[in-house]
């Protein structure tokens, strides 16, 4: 029960996490077919800047300016860089992106050096909210989730019930249409692509204060936030949430279990020869739990081409 | 034109075999490092350049074939008779039947997703490895010796420069041969238009898994070289950086020819032996470089230098010239004042003189055989007046080009080609 508790609640705080990241690939996704790699290097910018800034102000001042730094630089990096080679095809903005994202993380090597920096939360959140079976559960933990609730909320009323996300989804159903009807197309490309940076940078900012924050960051996170994009569905905003949701409990359950085929087989007589065979069979859970999301990955493929909530493509 | 390509050929298998016994033991190695890249890049270039399939997992490949010869090699030691040369055999052998599991995988989507399935199945075993110790030696990875055989005792790294010489340039041949095959071509169709070759009545997912199986292949051959050069593996040879490495030799060298990918690895393995030893930000300039090309010459070198080659007899060479200058002189201010500044940062924030910063010493910095005040504001100013001037002549000369370069040819590849000149 214990451990049912703590690994639901873990997980679903990382599942919150990983959709905080992916929220805004989904969007730019969709809204422009755009899958871009450094999208998790936002998410790492979001941190050092969030880092930088609370060192010269407070922890709240870098919450509140590293997102809105984060998302003038993915508006500048659309603006003259990715508009540049759309004509060339996705591939390419892709390749591009990959790019963009070797030159973040080098360049956060080179002015940040190739170490974590203690970047913390401050004083005033890190108490516990309450004890689960005699263990102290860190506020701060629920504070992210916290975050990424109101954010999911925000994302979800901002496209369907104001006239910016009309406006949004109209020029991304239809562009010429939407173009016809007077609004500026690039400039609305432009603006969800600085949002989505900066809802990346959000969760830098958020997550970097207890999760170390170091030049590794985005591509430890950069995989796994593509496999939610998958599992989730093309461009879907709820397919990223549940796919968040579902690697991250995942992924906290495996860690604390130490099942393995060999003791699966166990009660069958064959435990003894498994584990001298050893391998796959001996291996624990545990000690594989950074490949679950990808073999989930490769489940939704092969029964859900689409991922759980895309149209079919 | 065939008697001149035959020649060009001639010419560079007689460098390639006469000229290392002259060099040093770093040069033979780094060679042998260009031989093993160009051989990856073209596997890869197989997938992405000739199938259109754009994979950000072939590390996976590369890796199964350096552990599948690693345990060949220890079988080797223990006894077991085969030619040290044949070796990388097992590479391809395993980097067939890998290929062909997880490219069945793969080829179910198209597109970015393709490329996200091959990332992810790459991250599998970068997972697992660390903790299989039976097959991938665990965290510390498997080490062997090269045994003599045939004669030849494999103890000098010229050796296995010629062993890896000859995989390469039988393998590279081998997949020039593969596009002049039927089967060659439906690999181009099924980029340019798979539901045409549906139509035509091929199963287009298990042509597409026997492109990837290919291409795993002769990925798994080139991870085999290397296993066979470096006598040891580690489950690091699965990370996403071996995976971005390839990708970057291939757009850097041009994916739409045959022989770009083998242009953009000896390119940058030489790049990586050269810059490494003389700064730490040699990967953000790899970065900058593959940016670059990426915007402006998205066909890479090898594309750029076959635009000026199929132009030759059209281009006013004549008065090209003077505008080819300007354009390289305002490319070199331009990388001139980026390095500048980059290995000024890269003194200035590095661990130990911001230690001594925050003790008050503001140290001067010695670089390119100068001192320089970092709190002097004209240190920062002055190269950033180069970059900026540099970018206004490519800017400015980029019309005229343009302009001499008109004549139905297609004005963005000509104009867009001249900004990597200096950057590269």
């Amino acid at each position: 029960m214990e451990f049912l508790i703590t690994s639901l609640l873990n997980g679903a705080i990382y599942g919150m996490l990983l959709f905080m990241v992916s929220a805004g690939l989904t969007l730019i996704f969709g809204m422009m077919g755009v899958l871009n790699f450094a999208h998790a290097s936002f998410y790492m910018l979001g941190a050092y800047f969030a880092y930088t800034l609370s060192g010269l102000f407070n922890f709240w001042v870098g919450l509140l300016v590293a997102p809105l730094l984060v998302g003038a630089v993915g508006m500048l990096i659309e603006r003259y860089m990715l508009r540049r080679v759309h004509r060339h095809g996705h591939a390419h903005e892709l390749l591009l992106t990959f790019g963009i994202a070797l030159i973040c993380e080098e360049l956060v090597k080179l002015f940040y050096g190739d170490f974590p920096v203690n970047y913390q939360m401050p004083a005033g959140l890190n108490f516990s909210a309450f004890t689960v079976f005699g263990a102290q559960y860190p506020f701060y933990r629920l504070f992210i989730g916290m975050v990424a609730l109101v954010m999911f909320a925000a994302l979800l009323l901002v496209l369907t019930r104001t006239r910016i996300g009309i406006v949004v989804r109209g020029a991304e159903r239809l562009p010429k249409m939407a173009e016809a009807l007077g609004h500026n197309v690039p400039m609305i490309f432009m603006g969800v692509f600085g949002a989505g940076a900066a809802l990346a940078g959000l969760g830098g900012a958020v997550a970097g204060a207890f999760f170390p924050t170091n030049p590794n960051m985005a591509i430890d996170l950069g995989v796994i936030v593509f496999v939610v994009v998958v599992v989730g569905g093309l461009g879907s905003l709820a397919g990223s949430l549940v796919a968040s949701l579902l690697i991250g409990v995942f992924t906290s359950f495996a860690i604390g279990l130490d099942w393995s085929i060999a003791r699966l087989l166990a009660p069958l007589g064959l435990g003894d020869w498994a584990q001298s065979v050893g391998g796959p069979l001996s291996m624990t859970l545990s000690s594989v739990s950074g490949a679950v999301p990808f073999m989930l990955m490769l489940i939704i493929l092969l029964v859900r081409p689409a991922g759980l909530m895309g149209a079919k493509n | 034109m065939s008697g001149k390509k035959l020649f060009l050929g001639l010419l560079a298998a007689v460098l390639l075999v006469a000229v290392p016994p002259f060099l040093g033991l770093g040069w033979q190695n780094a060679l042998t490092n260009v031989l093993i890249a160009a051989l990856f890049a073209t596997a890869f270039n197989l997938l992405m350049g000739q199938g259109g399939m754009l994979s950000f997992g072939h590390a996976a490949y590369y890796g199964i074939g350096a552990f599948a010869v690693l345990h060949l090699m220890r079988a080797v030691e223990g006894g077991l008779p085969f030619p040290t040369a044949l070796l990388p055999l097992a590479g391809g052998l395993a980097g067939l039947v890998a290929g062909l599991g997880a490219g069945y995988f793969a080829t179910l989507r198209t597109g970015v997703y393709f490329a996200l399935v091959t990332l992810a199945l790459a991250e599998l075993p970068h997972a697992l490895a660390p903790h299989w110790e039976g097959v991938f030696g665990g965290e510390s990875g498997l080490s062997s010796m090269r045994m003599p055989s045939m004669g030849l005792d494999f103890g000098s790294s010229l050796q296995v420069y010629y062993v890896a010489l000859g995989w390469t340039v039988v393998c590279v041949a081998l997949l020039y041969a593969y596009t002049r095959t039927p089967f060659g071509r439906l690999t181009l169709a099924l980029r340019d238009n798979e539901q045409r070759v549906r139509f035509m009545g091929f199963d287009a997912h298990a042509a597409k898994t026997l492109v990837f199986g290919v291409s795993a292949m002769m990925t798994g051959i080139a991870g085999g070289l290397l296993a066979l050069s470096s006598e040891t593996a580690n489950y690091n040879i699965f990370s996403s950086h071996v995976s971005a490495q390839v990708v970057l030799h291939v757009f850097v060298g041009g994916s739409g020819l045959f022989f770009g990918p083998v242009i953009g690895a000896t390119v940058l393995t030489l790049f990586s032996f050269l810059a490494s030893e003389m700064t730490r930000a040699w990967l953000l300039y790899q970065g900058i470089i593959f940016t670059l090309i990426m915007l402006y010459a998205p066909t890479g070198i090898a594309g750029v230098v076959q635009a000026h080659i199929a132009a030759r007899h059209r281009l006013p060479w004549g008065r090209l010239a003077g505008p080819y200058a300007v354009a390289a002189i305002g490319g070199l201010l331009a990388a001139a004042g980026t390095v500048f500044v980059v290995q000024m940062a890269e003194h200035v924030f590095s661990q130990t003189y911001r230690a001594a910063a925050a003790q008050g010493r503001w140290g001067d910095v010695a670089l390119f055989g100068l001192t320089w005040a970092p709190h002097n504001p004209a240190t920062w100013l002055a190269p950033l007046a180069v970059f900026a001037l540099g970018i206004v002549i490519l800017r400015r000369v980029r019309a005229p080009i343009a302009r001499l370069w008109h004549g139905g040819e297609d004005e963005a590849d000509t104009a867009a080609s001249q900004p990597a000149h200096g950057a590269a």
